[in-house]
């Protein structure tokens, strides 16, 4: 039921969403393209959800021992790294059609494309090892190792200078003119659809587990 | 600390008596400037001089990873792994006593690969040889921080020597660049940079302290 009900909301603000972008103004300088804004940070803001999320479960896990925050944090996990995908993956479609190069070494470019590999390895991490219980342990570990990162890659610009694509983060003021409502409506997204995402994927593991033990328990009797 | 001292005392009488660890790395660091040669366009002479700190670092980077693999594969024989976990010791001290060991085997390999440096790209490391051994000594410590802890986890798992790298490469980047930064400059200016030691202080200590704290759930019996 909440899986649904948050579906419902994520789907509802998508819908406003895209009506937003559609309105928004098209920018004088970079044209049309300059609306991959609209989905480049807010999928930018997903992936921060959900790598803080894995280290957030992780730590409680290896505090508590409960199951349930591991698998919370693998679904975050997995979530962030669909994020973190999508939003490499714009960025260079715009950066190529706006300064005519599909990639630059520029701080914050290099720090996301970091973390994307680091939740990489911490699902490859999860894979190659064998029992549950110590899965989890190597992956909240890693998962909190690797969240070191994120900060790190939020203040980029900030701690390593060189502002080659990336500008500093937004402030008050610093979007044009009608561009403001699109922007928050998709960060609302992303958000929204983190949780849905989120609920999802965790749903789906608990099945998993569910399954696996009930596999396990007709093997041995 | 007599936890820190006997695991270090361990691991390098254990090395001393066979070894086997230090020349195979001796021997693979100078294997990589061979393969460095047929790599640059002009072989691995002066001409190459400006990429010399990049390439001597991922030369020492490379070498660690063939060590730091082995650190931890030695207590899989007699299942030493499991008693250190069961020893009645803080396991952080274990740790320490692990990454020690690997500071001071890898410290070895970093003197030797750099005089093979200093002869094959005609740089004359004596004239900076003190803050060298400084900038390698916190660029060793960082490297074998996250080394030693993803080492233990990585024996622990399928494919521990595809695991190591994985783990280990994309969080190596604040040790790697300081590390890098810090040697250019020094070569091209006799002169210790701020900047890049400050990251390296940073990185090291944030790593170093996060391994002693999260190494209690990475041992397991």
């Amino acid at each position: 039921m909440t899986i649904r009900v948050s579906g419902a909301i994520a789907l509802g603000v998508c819908a406003l969403w895209a009506w937003a972008v559609w309105q928004a103004p098209v920018d004088a300088m970079q044209g049309p393209i300059q609306k991959i804004l609209y989905v480049h940070v807010p999928c930018a803001i997903g992936a921060y959800l959900g790598f803080l999320t894995t280290a957030l479960c992780g730590a409680l896990y290896l505090r508590s021992g409960r199951e349930r925050w591991d698998r919370l944090a693998i679904a975050a996990a997995e979530v962030g790294v669909v994020f973190c995908s999508l939003n490499i993956a714009s960025g260079p479609i715009w950066a190529r059609g706006t300064w005519g190069h599909w990639w630059a070494w520029d701080p914050r470019l290099t720090v996301t494309l970091l973390l994307w590999f680091i939740y990489l390895a911490y699902l490859l991490l999860r894979a190659f090892t064998e029992g549950s219980e110590r899965t989890a342990r190597f992956a909240a570990v890693y998962g909190l190792l690797g969240a070191l990162a994120v900060p790190l890659n939020y203040f980029a610009i900030r701690l390593f200078g060189s502002a080659a694509m990336h500008p500093d983060n937004l402030q008050r003021g610093s979007l044009g003119e009608g561009m403001g409502l699109p922007f928050a409506l998709g960060l609302l997204a992303a958000g929204t659809g983190y949780v849905f995402l989120l609920l999802l994927r965790f749903d789906l593991e608990g099945q998993r587990v569910a399954l696996a033990r009930a596999l396990a328990a007709e093997r041995s009797s | 600390m007599s936890t820190f001292l006997a695991v270090l005392w361990k691991d390098l009488l254990t090395e001393w008596r066979s070894r086997d660890r230090v020349v195979a790395m001796l021997v693979f660091s100078a294997l990589v400037v061979v393969v460095f040669h047929f790599a640059l366009p002009g072989g691995a002479t002066a001409a190459a001089r400006a990429y010399a700190p990049g390439l001597l670092w991922v030369a020492y980077v490379f070498t660690a990873l063939i060590g730091l693999g082995r650190a931890f594969a030695v207590e899989l024989e007699n299942d030493a792994l499991a008693g250190l976990a069961l020893a009645p010791a803080e396991r952080g001290w274990i740790f320490l006593g692990k990454w020690a060991a690997n500071v001071a085997i890898l410290g070895v390999v970093q003197a030797a690969t750099a005089l093979v440096f200093g002869v094959v790209f005609e740089i004359d490391l004596a004239a900076v040889a003190l803050p060298f051994a400084g900038v390698a000594a916190l660029g060793n410590a960082g490297l074998c921080a996250i080394g030693t802890l993803a080492g233990a986890v990585a024996v622990r798992t399928r494919f521990r020597e595809l695991m190591l790298p994985l783990l280990v490469l994309p969080l190596l980047w604040p040790v790697l660049s300081g590390a890098v930064r810090a040697t250019a400059e020094l070569l091209a200016t006799g002169r210790l940079p701020f900047e890049p030691i400050h990251l390296l202080l940073v990185a090291d200590a944030a790593y170093l302290i996060l391994s002693f704290v999260t190494f209690e759930y990475v041992l397991d019996e």
